[in-house]
Formats: C-alpha cells, sequence, structure tokens
C-alpha cells in the first residue's frame, strides 16, 4: 500500500500537503521514546508516536521512515513541519489515539 | 565550590520524609558541601523554608526545580534568589495537570517550615509532565532568570537522550549534568556539535535519601559559580 492510498481510505491529514506520496508502506511501528525507535524502527515503515518534536524528524530519517504518523492530536510545532518538508519526509495526523490508528493500519492489510 | 545541584526534600513522592529542610541542610554542611541546590519535582514550595535554615549555616544554597517537560524529559530551572524560583512557581502552577496524588502508592508530598514542622500537603501529583515543551521551559526557566541544566543526560528514565533519542544541536540550555566523567566522554563521543568547553558539566547526586547527598567530590571553580550564579550571601 503506497502513502496516497492509506490516506485516500483513512482521510487522515497529511501534514506536509506538498510532498509525493506515492511511497510504499511495508509496515508499522509504534512508540514515543525515540531513543528505543532509533533501535528498532525498520525502513519504509510508517511510525505512530505523540512526539511532537523536531528530534522526531532526525529518527525517521535515520530509520528511513515512509512516513510519521501523529496521533491523538498531539502538537505538531510548526519548525517541524517545515523541517518535514525540507527533509521530504511525510507527516501525517490520525487524529486517533495510537492504538486505534494502529487497528486501523491492520484493517487496511499494513 | 564543592557542591551537589540535584536533590529531592520530603515535597518529592519519591524522596524519603526525613529529607527535610534542616536534614538536608546539615547533611551537606556535615559532607563539606560548600554549595547545594534542591530540585523537587515541579515545586519550588519547600525552598522559602530551606532558605531560612540555611542562612544560619556555612552553605551557600541555589533555589532549583525539576521540571519534567511534555516530551518526559527532566530539565532543572536552579536560581540564585528565592523570589525567582516563587515567581516560576506560579507558571508551574498553570502548567500543572491537576492530578491528585495517591500517597500510598506515590508517596507523601510535604511542605515542612524550618523547624521541620509539617505545613502543607501537596494535594496535586508532581510526578506529571507539565503542559510545555523542553523549549518552552528553556525558555520560561530563562525568562525567570534561572539557568538551564539538562538532568541526567544519559539515564535511562526520563532524560532528554532517552525520550529524545539524542541531545539536540542549538538547544538553549546552560549545562548538562552527568552521573561520571565516562558519560561526558559518551555524551561528546555520540554529539559532535557539541565539545567540552560548548556548555556547563555538572555531576550531581539526585539523591532521594540523606545517605545519596554527594561527598565533596566535585568541584565548581568560584568564576564559574560567578558567571553562573553570580556572588552568594
Amino acid at each position: 500500500m503506497t502513502l496516497k492510498e492509506l490516506l485516500d481510505q483513512t482521510g487522515w491529514k497529511l501534514a506536509t500537503p506538498n510532498l509525493d506520496t506515492s511511497k510504499e508502506i511495508s509496515g508499522a511501528y509504534c512508540g514515543d521514546l525515540l531513543s528505543w525507535v532509533m533501535g528498532n524502527g525498520d525502513s519504509n515503515q510508517v511510525w505512530i508516536t505523540v512526539q511532537g518534536h523536531l528530534n522526531v524528524i532526525a529518527v525517521a530519517l535515520l530509520r528511513e521512515f515512509s512516513a510519521v504518523i501523529i496521533a491523538d492530536n498531539a502538537a505538531i510545532p510548526e519548525e517541524m513541519i517545515e523541517k518535514a518538508n525540507e527533509e521530504n519526509l511525510v507527516l501525517i495526523e490520525s487524529g486517533l489515539p495510537s492504538y486505534e490508528t494502529a487497528k486501523k493500519l491492520v484493517e487496511l492489510g499494513v | 565550590m564543592f557542591y551537589d545541584l540535584h536533590m529531592h526534600s520530603c515535597l518529592s513522592p519519591c524522596a524519603d520524609d526525613d529529607m527535610t529542610p534542616n536534614n538536608i541542610c546539615n547533611m551537606a554542611v556535615l559532607k563539606g558541601l560548600e554549595m547545594i541546590a534542591v530540585t523537587d519535582h515541579n515545586s519550588c514550595k519547600q525552598l522559602p523554608a530551606i532558605d531560612k535554615v540555611a542562612k544560619n549555616l556555612p552553605l551557600r544554597l541555589l533555589y532549583g526545580c525539576e521540571i519534567q517537560t511534555q516530551e518526559e524529559v527532566h530539565v532543572l530551572g536552579i536560581f540564585n534568589e528565592l523570589g525567582k524560583s516563587q515567581t516560576i512557581q506560579k507558571w508551574l502552577d498553570e502548567r500543572m495537570p491537576n492530578i491528585k496524588n495517591d500517597e500510598d502508592y506515590f508517596g507523601h508530598q510535604y511542605v515542612m517550615n524550618e523547624n521541620d514542622e509539617l505545613i502543607e500537603k501537596e494535594d496535586r501529583l508532581l510526578l506529571v509532565s507539565i503542559d510545555a515543551s523542553i523549549e518552552e521551559t528553556i525558555q520560561a526557566i530563562h525568562d525567570f532568570g534561572g539557568k538551564v541544566i539538562i538532568a541526567h543526560v544519559l539515564d535511562r528514565q526520563n532524560s532528554i537522550t532517552t525520550q529524545l533519542g539524542f541531545i539536540p544541536d542549538g538547544l538553549a540550555y546552560d549545562g548538562l549534568e552527568v552521573k561520571t566523567n565516562e558519560q561526558k566522554l559518551r555524551v561528546l563521543e555520540s554529539h559532535p556539535w557539541i565539545t567540552e568547553d560548548s556548555t556547563y558539566w555538572l555531576v550531581d547526586s539526585d539523591a532521594h535519601r540523606l545517605i545519596d547527598i554527594s561527598e565533596p567530590d566535585y568541584f565548581l571553580q568560584k568564576h564559574v559559580v560567578r558567571e553562573l550564579w553570580g556572588d552568594g550571601k
């Protein structure tokens, strides 16, 4: 499944509307301790987190995630969106808690 | 000056009840420390009593708190005047979620007077994240005239490296707290944008029990103390 298909099927909000969403999703990773995610995430996963911090972008690039999904309406600082745009990293807001966000991904076969 | 700038009084639920103003200050003097800061979780309410006790002792007191940010990172705000700490207390009160402390589970949150008598029980649980990001918290500490020390940067719990993966370049802290010199080397090795001279390095006890307050092992030059917090009494 591509990011675009995910967005079409969930109606989740794209926080970086100018970025390409044709990337494939290989799976998902869920976590808010960035040190942990740095050590355990895999490339092309979407990463579900509530951490709205600039370091999230660096960790996502390091793990080569397809996108970051910010769950639970956690605040995303403006500088984080700017950096995501700069680094070509897709940011999505699910508007759902992490568990419900993950459930939705499972339903869609991710 | 031999120092220990990170310890908890009986106001912190996780600290021993005998971490009272007199016990802390006298233990610090007995151990040969010349400067301490008491840094309770998200609160400066114990500091007026500790200030009164320290005034009669050969001890320089700095006025601190250990703030837990939204990212669950622990940050020390350390002030050189009691008044400044009581001003940031108002900001903390506004940013603190109203979750009632469960004494049986978390422990007591006692505010004592200068005679170690209980004058208030803090009702709201202090072991929480306040409603402010790490950047907002750093800005607030600076706005209220304090210095920012990022607490126990390599700890497994509530440290900046656990919560945020690494210490971001450009974060406006004044100092980094480590547990050992070896930790300092690890921080330097993993953060090319941090150099030994680019910040102040502190080693504190993070004592929750009297016995754990530092021995006179860690020393700050007087000019460094002056740069950070000015001259004392």
